[in-house]
């Protein structure tokens, strides 16, 4: 029973610790970390736990450590004697951690090295310009009305309307076929 | 505000607001700002010139444009710069010596109880403000390392649009996609294209 409730804990302790370093969540700190899962431990050694976890986290999340990777890594760690090392079920804590975790820490990290403004959403419409003219130009037929939302990480979005006509959007059309094929070419030989 | 160099003209318009009564100049007047604080679809000179006509003033087509144009200016852009009727007032005695006290009384009261109004209008517009793209440049990226992942291996879609503004100005917006948001992005683009084909 001890075993199981040891491993949830370390489980907890490291989707705590995700939490708070990778998916921005302010309301995990290390003392509620600790009065939840570890209330009976002493501040000294929680401190200790926590960090080792932590600094194992960052070590495997910064390598982006794939499967054979992290076996490797977690197996030396376990070999090791002392206050370095790592018993059997934090390895495999750890581990379960990764497979389950991999992916959304990865993007949670590609995020933060990401400085433009990225995409959150985009709509639009179709409108008949029934009458012309705008700015003197006879204007019939129809008009799309594309609204981008764009946002810094952390930041308010911006929100940035276009209308095009059929013309300007075959030409925008022509060099998102020509982003498309550039992608294909590197994707595909990677 | 009208410049300096073109002083001349600017003193003739100022002439021929000034030679008009206080009562017809606070109608054009009204008329310029109902305008502006987006309650009527345009200036009908057509309609101004029938009141200057019904009043008996005789002023040719071309000066009455003038003035027009030159009030629209002077309170479009004392909308944008925010200012009071006394400001405005200073502004104008700045731009020629020509003004009678009588019209400039007219324009401070105006704008004193309109000018809010007119600003808020514009601000209110500038949020509406549809562009038009002019050119659209792109890069695909590959997102290879940083401070907090040794190996992102990341690829990513940039692109830059540059856009012109009602205004006329244009400016430049970037952003990032991922490889999955740009696919997504590329077909709503085709389904737009297609709906404007069977419209």
């Amino acid at each position: 029973m001890a075993e199981v409730d040891a491993t949830k804990s370390l489980s907890s302790l490291l989707n705590g610790i995700a939490q708070k370093v990778y998916y921005n969540n302010s309301e995990i700190t290390e003392e509620l970390l600790k009065s939840e899962l570890y209330p009976e431990m002493s501040p000294d050694e929680f401190t200790a736990l926590h960090d080792k976890m932590k600094g194992l986290l960052k070590s495997i999340a910064t390598a982006d450590m794939d499967h054979a990777q992290l076996e490797a890594f977690l197996t030396a760690k376990t070999k090791k004697q002392g206050g370095g090392g790592l018993s059997a079920e934090q390895a495999a804590a750890l581990s379960r951690f990764w497979k389950s975790q991999r992916v959304r820490v990865k993007e949670s990290l590609v995020a933060h090295s990401r400085w433009e403004p990225s995409l959150r959403g985009l709509s639009w419409r179709v409108d008949l310009q029934a009458a012309a003219s705008r700015r003197g130009t006879a204007h019939s037929g129809p008009v799309a009305l594309v609204e981008l939302e764009l946002g810094r990480t952390g930041q308010d979005s911006e929100f940035v309307c276009l209308e095009f006509d059929e013309t300007k959007v075959n030409q925008v059309l022509k060099k998102m076929a020509d982003i498309q094929e550039s992608i294909d070419r590197i994707v595909h030989s990677t | 505000m009208p410049a300096a160099e073109e002083s001349y003209g600017i003193n003739k318009v100022v002439d021929n607001i000034c030679r008009i009564s206080p009562d017809l100049l606070a109608d054009v007047c009204q008329h310029v700002l109902t305008y502006l604080q987006g309650q009527k679809r345009g200036v009908d000179s057509a309609e101004i010139s029938d009141r200057f006509q019904r009043a008996e003033v005789r002023l040719d087509h071309e000066a009455l444009q003038d003035m027009i144009r030159f009030l629209l200016l002077t309170f479009r852009s004392a909308g944008k710069s925010n200012i009071s009727g006394d400001e405005l007032v200073s502004k104008l005695e700045e731009g020629s010596t020509k003004w009678t006290k009588a019209s400039l009384q007219v324009l401070h009261k105006l704008w004193s109880e309109y000018g809010v109004s007119v600003h808020t209008q514009q601000e209110a517009q500038a949020m509406l403000s549809i562009g038009q793209l002019v050119d659209m440049q792109w890069k695909l990226g590959m997102a290879v390392s940083s401070d907090t992942c040794r190996s992102l291996n990341s690829p990513f879609v940039c692109l830059l649009l540059k856009i012109v503004e009602p205004s006329g100005q244009i400016c430049q917006r970037s952003f990032e996609m991922t490889i999955p948001q740009f696919q997504n992005f590329y077909k709503q683009f085709k389904e737009m294209a297609a709906v404007m084909e069977t419209v």
